[in-house]
């Protein structure tokens, strides 16, 4: 089993101030797995996924890609090492076009400094092609193609979140955390996103997915972790999550 | 921009510069010209820190300073040939902003702010204090002019096509540098720093890097000033002239290449048309910079720009 895991939070607690935002979380992601985090808003669901990239450091506990520990490691590191993510409210840079913006994805993989910059030596410019070609199939991967040139604050809402999905799958991750992809969205786009994230996977990229609400996950993810107020409520696949009375009764009904 | 526009602005402008130094032959629009030359190189030099990477200097003045005075040690005490001198000042400036850039950039903005305000008074106190190598506050006299080949390039027609061709060289290598890996990561970086370290971009690192490139081209125009002029003197590296600095950016338009330009013009021309300017120049900076933050945030070039393409549209 541990070979087949690729993150596994170990015991993780983060508060701030008197809040306790994670208490003791602890779970394994399984290679090549779409597994959804849910739970009620302030449950702690990004706050886990700032904990995973480095964002904020835990109080306690290990996060482990692959075998290494990796708390506390700088962020560039991480994302170097295989961990992207996009954020729930949606953050492109709005002075870039969208191609650029999936070219900053492309960030770690590529190498041209400050000098080589202005120079541009040959092997500058192959670097640039190369990563202008891999973020041109990254849009025509979510479908982006034809806006490739727009300013990206010029885009719908719906299209910034895929441009963040292209950006982020420029740095060629192994993990993928998506932060509440589908918030914002309509159906069609829903459903649309959900045939992404399964596109997603099959090119060999394991996807933790943060949801607000268990429809989208429960028809694609393989197992399902619930959180709320900081601790981990239960977890399986989506068909024990939903016979799981204890969840259904806490979880959505509080919520109704 | 694109190759093929970037091309076209370079050739543009070098014929501009051709134009010029040979229309030009007043003395005192050639020196005018010159100095808005190095104006040009100060305000471009700091655009790539403020407009590109959002980070605010208020003590550019010492690097500035630092080219000047740096060249004007080693050339007039030590004998050295200017050519010598120059890479070790820019190399110096470098190297001064990467290790104070490193631990100060890593904090908010408001920590660079004050990190600068105070190296910009400690380069002013040097220069004006440290008497046996800088003249104190009488100043340095007798640096040498640059010779290239048998040529000597003073103050008038040859000194001012040198300081162009620097600002053209700088504009070309600025240009591509925004538009590359490093200049997409700088921008990213003004626009979300969160989103742009999770990205992977080491926004600490890249900070230091940036300010320590701008603070290269602060030294050179400080190099060329010192050469130029033959003498420098602590008032022209003081807190005014970095608040000028950053005035000519706000003017030329954060992030506006050709901005820069614009920028140092207006900021030389003013007090020369203006002579009443002189006494009250801190209180007019101080109102520009609060205009032009208030009312076109994007600066007077891009706003004005803007607004023509409005009344296009609507017409
Ligand atoms: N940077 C922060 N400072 C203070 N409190 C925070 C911070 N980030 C999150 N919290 C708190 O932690 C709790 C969990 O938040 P969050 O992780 O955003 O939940 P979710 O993403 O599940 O909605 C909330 O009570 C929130 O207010
Ligand atoms: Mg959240």
């Amino acid at each position: 089993m541990a070979d087949r895991t690729i993150l596994h939070i170990d015991g993780v607690s983060k508060a701030f101030g008197g809040v306790q935002a994670l208490y003791r979380v602890g779970f394994r992601v399984a290679k090549g797995h779409i597994q959804a985090v849910i739970g009620p808003n302030g449950a702690g669901k990004t706050t886990l996924f700032n904990v995973i990239t480095g964002a904020t450091c835990p109080d306690e506990g290990r996060i482990v890609l692959e075998g290494m520990e990796i708390q506390g490691r700088p962020m560039h590191e991480l994302v170097a090492r295989g961990i992207a993510r996009t954020f729930q409210n949606v953050e492109l840079f709005a002075s870039l076009t969208v191609l650029e913006n999936v070219l900053v994805g492309r960030h770690v993989r590529t190498r041209c400094g400050l000098v080589g910059a202005m120079v541009r030596w040959p092997w500058v410019e192959r670097e640039e092609r190369g990563a202008r070609d891999a973020a041109m199939e990254l849009l025509g991967f979510v479908g982006l193609e034809e806006v490739a040139h727009k300013m990206s604050g010029d885009l719908p809402f719906g299209w910034q979140r895929l441009v963040e999905i292209a950006r982020a799958l420029a740095s060629d991750p192994r993990l993928l955390l998506l932060d509440e992809p589908a918030a914002g969205l309509n159906a069609v786009e829903t459903a649309a996103l959900a045939d992404l994230i399964q596109k997603i996977r099959s090119r060999g990229i394991t996807v933790v997915l943060v949801e607000h609400d268990m429809n989208l996950t429960m028809d694609i993810s393989d197992r399902i972790v619930v959180l709320d107020r900081g601790r981990k409520l239960a977890e399986g696949t989506p068909r024990e999550i939903q016979a799981d009375e204890a969840v259904m009764e806490a979880y959505l009904g509080r919520k109704g | 921009m694109t190759g093929k526009r970037r091309l076209w602005a370079t050739t543009a402008f070098a014929g501009a510069i051709a134009v010029a130094s040979m229309a030009v032959s007043n003395a005192y629009h050639q020196q005018l010209l010159t100095v808005i030359g190095i104006h040009t190189l100060l305000a471009l030099g700091l655009n790539m820190l403020m407009g590109y990477a959002g980070q605010i200097s208020l003590g550019h003045a010492a690097f500035y300073g630092l080219g000047a005075y740096g060249t004007g040690i080693l050339t007039t005490h030590y004998g050295w040939s200017p050519w010598a001198a120059f890479p070790l000042v820019l190399v110096a400036a470098g190297a001064v902003a990467y290790v104070i850039g490193r631990p100060t950039l890593k904090l908010s903005g408001y920590y660079l702010a004050m990190g600068t305000l105070g190296l910009g008074i400690i380069g002013h106190v040097i220069f004006r204090e440290w008497d046996s190598m800088t003249g104190g506050a009488s100043g340095m006299v007798g640096i040498p002019p640059l010779q290239v080949g048998g040529t000597v390039l003073s103050l008038g027609r040859s000194g001012m096509i040198l300081v162009w061709v620097v600002v053209l060289m700088a504009f070309f290598f600025c240009d591509r540098l925004v538009d590359s890996r490093i200049g997409r990561a700088l921008r990213a970086l003004g626009d979300s720093q969160g989103a742009a370290a999770a990205c992977g971009v080491d926004t600490g690192r890249l900070k230091a890097v940036i300010f320590s490139f701008s603070a290269v081209l602060t030294a050179l125009a400080g190099f060329l000033y010192a050469h130029l002029v033959g003498f420098i003197s602590p008032s022209s590296f003081d807190f005014l002239m970095s608040i000028r600095m950053v005035t000519m950016v706000v003017i030329g338009g954060m992030a506006s290449i050709y901005g820069s330009l614009f920028g140092a013009s207006v900021i030389t021309l003013l007090p020369e048309w203006l002579h009443v300017f002189s006494d009250y120049e801190m209180m007019v900076y101080g109102l520009v910079l609060m205009l032009v933050m208030i009312f076109l945030p994007q600066g007077l070039t891009r706003g004005v720009l803007d607004a023509l393409e409005g009344v296009k549209s609507e017409s």
